[in-house]
């Protein structure tokens, strides 16, 4: 089957079987900043936008994109670099696995709720796991990113 | 999960052919738990286009469409005037934000999955299901129906009683699955406990409930309710908790779920 959609505002047409999941074919066409982690919907390294809104790709099936507006972090880089610089700031990345789904999630809040308390900050990062570090450092980093810092 | 045809239904007449043309054939909402089974589909039928995804505040009631996602709902303004919010916060409990801005009420009741919180945060609740072929349900009765129903879920329907609720998921880590849930509703003054994840599904501790019904509601009168709520239902070992843990920590959340309504 084709899925027609739009990858950071260019309408492209993929060709996909009707059980291929959304990092799987964002992957096969080129789109490598689209992670994978855990494959089992809790890690949150594969966020993507899907029409504005964060979603796991690799839980959601690439049929379910059909005429959406998918958002990787190459469609974002101002902001992307933006918020990476608040996280070298405070230290708040090691591997660096994690700050793509890191970068969209925070992003979206952004765009949602500029003045989240640190309470809506950690309700809206519980989905993205980072093995790395203890959250603190990520935290103040995005509260920075935040208040435009 | 393996599927060789996905569908997008025009209506839910057409939704519910497709559905019947073959035992192979299901619907799917967000897709989340039909990814973790190893089945085999023929036509996977989306209900996505059909205008499913509304929360109507009417006078009486609130309606939630089947597509509503978990994020929609517990986000919902008039969600979160329920139960004093209890209702909104137990689903906000489930995995992350992104999970839950692609798992549905529809399918988190339809598949009636023993460790729920959307149906731990409803039961207590006056809640109706609505299905096509047209027939409607409360969710009790549809927690214990037999076999697998065979209509679409279109909506639900929850009355918008006065309340004042409590939810408590025990779990282990952040987005874990619960080791219990404890749902407590104090609705047009009477209470109402439902306990899940034993790890059975959620369930009214109906004889509790009577009790406290027919007895002045003081600490003794608390005591015995958790008491007779944990004889009442089924508890179980888990891999990682025991039957008695489960129990002791039902009786402590039910004692303080009753004096927090209270
Ligand atoms: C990793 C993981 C962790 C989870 N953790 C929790 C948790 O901690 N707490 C919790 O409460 N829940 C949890 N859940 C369950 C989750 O919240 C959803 O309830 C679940 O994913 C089903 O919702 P869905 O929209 O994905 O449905 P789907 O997976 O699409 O469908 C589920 C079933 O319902 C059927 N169906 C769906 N919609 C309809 C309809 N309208 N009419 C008829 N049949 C229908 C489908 O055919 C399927 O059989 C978890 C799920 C996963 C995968």
């Amino acid at each position: 089957m084709t899925l027609t959609c739009y990858v950071n505002g260019v309408l492209r047409t993929f060709d996909v079987t009707p059980d291929e999941y959304l990092a799987d074919t964002l992957r096969r066409n080129g789109f490598f900043s689209v992670r994978e982690g855990c494959n089992e919907s809790a890690c949150g390294a594969c966020t993507v936008l899907l029409d504005d809104k964060p979603v796991l790709s690799c839980s959601i099936l690439s049929a379910k994109a059909e005429g959406k507006h998918i958002t990787t972090v190459d469609g974002i880089q101002d902001e992307a670099k933006k918020l990476s610089h608040c996280f070298a700031e405070e230290g708040a990345d090691q591997c660096g696995y994690c700050n793509v789904g890191f970068a969209l999630t925070v992003y979206s809040l952004k765009k949602h709720n500029k003045n989240a308390t640190d309470e809506e900050i950690k309700e809206y990062i519980v989905g993205n796991l980072c093995r790395c570090t203890g959250y603190q450092s990520q935290l103040k980093a995005i509260k920075a990113y935040l208040k435009g810092e | 999960m393996r599927v060789k045809n996905y569908y997008y239904a025009s209506s839910l007449e057409d939704a519910f052919s497709r559905l019947h043309e073959s035992n192979k054939n299901a619907i799917i909402a967000g897709g989340l738990w039909m990814k973790k089974t190893a089945q085999e589909y023929d036509t996977l039928i989306d209900l996505s286009k059909l205008g499913l995804d509304k929360i109507e505040d009417k006078k009486d009631e609130v309606v939630v469409g089947a597509m509503v996602t978990l994020r929609e709902f517990e986000h919902s303004p008039v969600i979160q005037s329920l139960n004093s919010g209890m209702t909104a916060f137990a689903v906000r409990e489930v995995m992350g934000l992104q999970f839950r801005n692609m798992a549905t009420i529809g399918g988190s009741i339809f598949g009636r999955y023993p460790f729920s919180d959307v149906i731990a945060g409803l039961i207590v609740l006056d809640v109706a299901l609505h299905f096509y072929p047209e027939a409607k349900m409360s969710l009790v009765d549809y927690l214990s129906y037999k076999g697998k129903y065979d209509g679409i879920l279109t909506h639900i329907s929850i009355k918008k009683d006065n309340a004042k609720g409590y939810f408590k998921k025990v779990k282990a880590t952040a987005l874990d699955f619960p080791l219990l849930n404890i749902s407590i509703s104090k609705r047009n003054n009477k209470l109402y406990i439902a306990l899940g994840s034993r790890p059975m599904t959620a369930a009214l501790c109906l004889k509790a409930m009577d009790y406290l019904d027919k007895n002045p509601v003081d600490d003794e009168a608390i005591n015995k309710a958790s008491e007779i709520a944990c004889e009442e239902l089924m508890f179980s070992d888990s891999t990682n908790i025991s039957k008695e843990y489960r129990i002791d920590l039902a009786k402590v959340y039910i004692r303080r779920g009753l004096k927090e309504v209270l």
